[in-house]
């Protein structure tokens, strides 16, 4: 059927912009869904880039309440919140959702480290927006034994950095090492249970939020284009105190608890970094 | 028999120095990781090493990762915020 061409059509879609760039498939990622877990300041950016570039439907994981101190770098976060102590899955799904019509978002109120395979398998792409290694432990084993790319983001100052791991190559535990294993080791007791142990927080600023969560999306972005240049396995490392922008690479290690054996069947237990 | 070793550099990212570090072909990044660390008093963090463009894993040798007498390895900070 010959459907006419309607002056200014392009004015009403609000994609049709994004639709100009070539390899992005903006209908695949329109038919995907997405986990977030974590979200603070990246959570917030990663969130917004993901409705505006026409995800529709994504699930939020965070256990924590917002407050002031978040508000100089979480967009959706409002004194309301803060001085409510309104969960921050909860805050951050109603005002993403506010922002763009049509996108449903799941918030769940909880810890990362409580997600079990299930949780990750409904999902086409995970980002790791978290503060902590633990939880960046059970994200990548349990994305990766899902066979669900993980994109995990992390900042400190003006420092960045975006990994990007699809379930056949390099997880970020290859690239990890006793400094890892030690931080991660500080957030448990002997018996194994968190403890609450004294961590002063991470200098943070939200112009290296916005570059660490648009890179991170945009790799996202890439990964469900089919048309697209990747960059599986390799880490963007961004300075912003010098203004580099690097990309590293990581090899598999044959060592990394995930690439040893098959990560099929690992316990949860097992899928934290050992002490 | 005198054991061959390796003499290369190790650059802290955050301020510019350096360290020369004398290495054993059975020597792990791990062990690298910790001496540079402990030398300039690192604060407790994650720090990864790297050369040139590959970020070496801890559990690798020297000889596994093919290092050289007059490499230069970075010892950079990896970001743990969010």
């Amino acid at each position: 059927m010959l459907v006419a061409l309607r002056i200014g059509y392009e004015k009403d879609d609000r994609l049709d912009r994004a639709k100009r760039i070539e390899w992005l498939d903006v209908d695949r990622i329109s038919r995907s869904s997405v986990l977030v877990l974590g979200a603070g300041a990246l959570g917030n950016e990663v969130v917004k880039n993901l409705v505006l570039s026409g995800f529709k439907e994504l699930a939020i994981v965070d256990f924590d309440r917002v407050e002031r101190s978040n508000l100089s770098r979480c967009v959706f976060f409002s004194e309301m919140d803060a001085l409510q102590g309104t969960h921050k899955a909860e805050a951050l799904a109603r005002a993403a959702m506010a922002l763009v019509p049509g996108v449903f978002i799941k918030p769940i109120v909880g810890q990362v480290e409580n997600l079990t395979m299930e949780d990750f398998e409904k999902h086409d792409l995970v980002f790791g927006c978290l503060d902590n290694f633990n939880a960046r432990l059970h994200a990548n084993s349990h994305s990766r034994s899902a066979g669900v790319p993980y994109i995990d983001g992390g900042m400190q100052g003006t420092i960045g950095k975006v990994f990007v791991s699809l379930p056949d190559g390099p997880c970020l535990e290859c690239a990890s090492n006793i400094t890892h294993s030690r931080i991660a080791a500080l957030r448990y007791s002997c018996t194994g249970r968190d403890v609450s142990f004294f961590m002063p927080p991470v200098p943070a600023e939200i112009t290296t939020t916005s570059i660490v969560s648009a890179l991170a999306v945009r790799e996202g972005l890439r990964v469900l284009s089919k048309n697209a240049e990747r960059l599986d396995g390799q880490m963007i490392y961004y300075d912003g105190g010098r203004n580099v922008c690097e990309v590293f690479e990581i090899d598999i290690d044959t060592h990394c608890p995930n690439h040893s054996r098959s990560s099929r069947g690992r316990s949860e237990d097992e899928a934290t970094i050992s002490r | 028999m005198i054991a061959l070793t390796t003499v290369l550099k190790v650059k802290n990212a955050e301020t510019g120095s350096t360290v020369d570090m004398e290495l054993e072909a059975e020597n792990t990044i791990n062990e690298i990781i910790e001496s540079a660390a402990s030398f300039w008093h690192k604060d407790p963090g994650a720090y990864v090493l790297r050369r040139g463009k590959k970020v070496l894993g801890g559990s690798l040798t020297v000889k596994d990762a093919n290092l050289v007498s007059g490499d230069v390895l970075e010892l950079i900070p990896d970001p743990e915020g969010g």
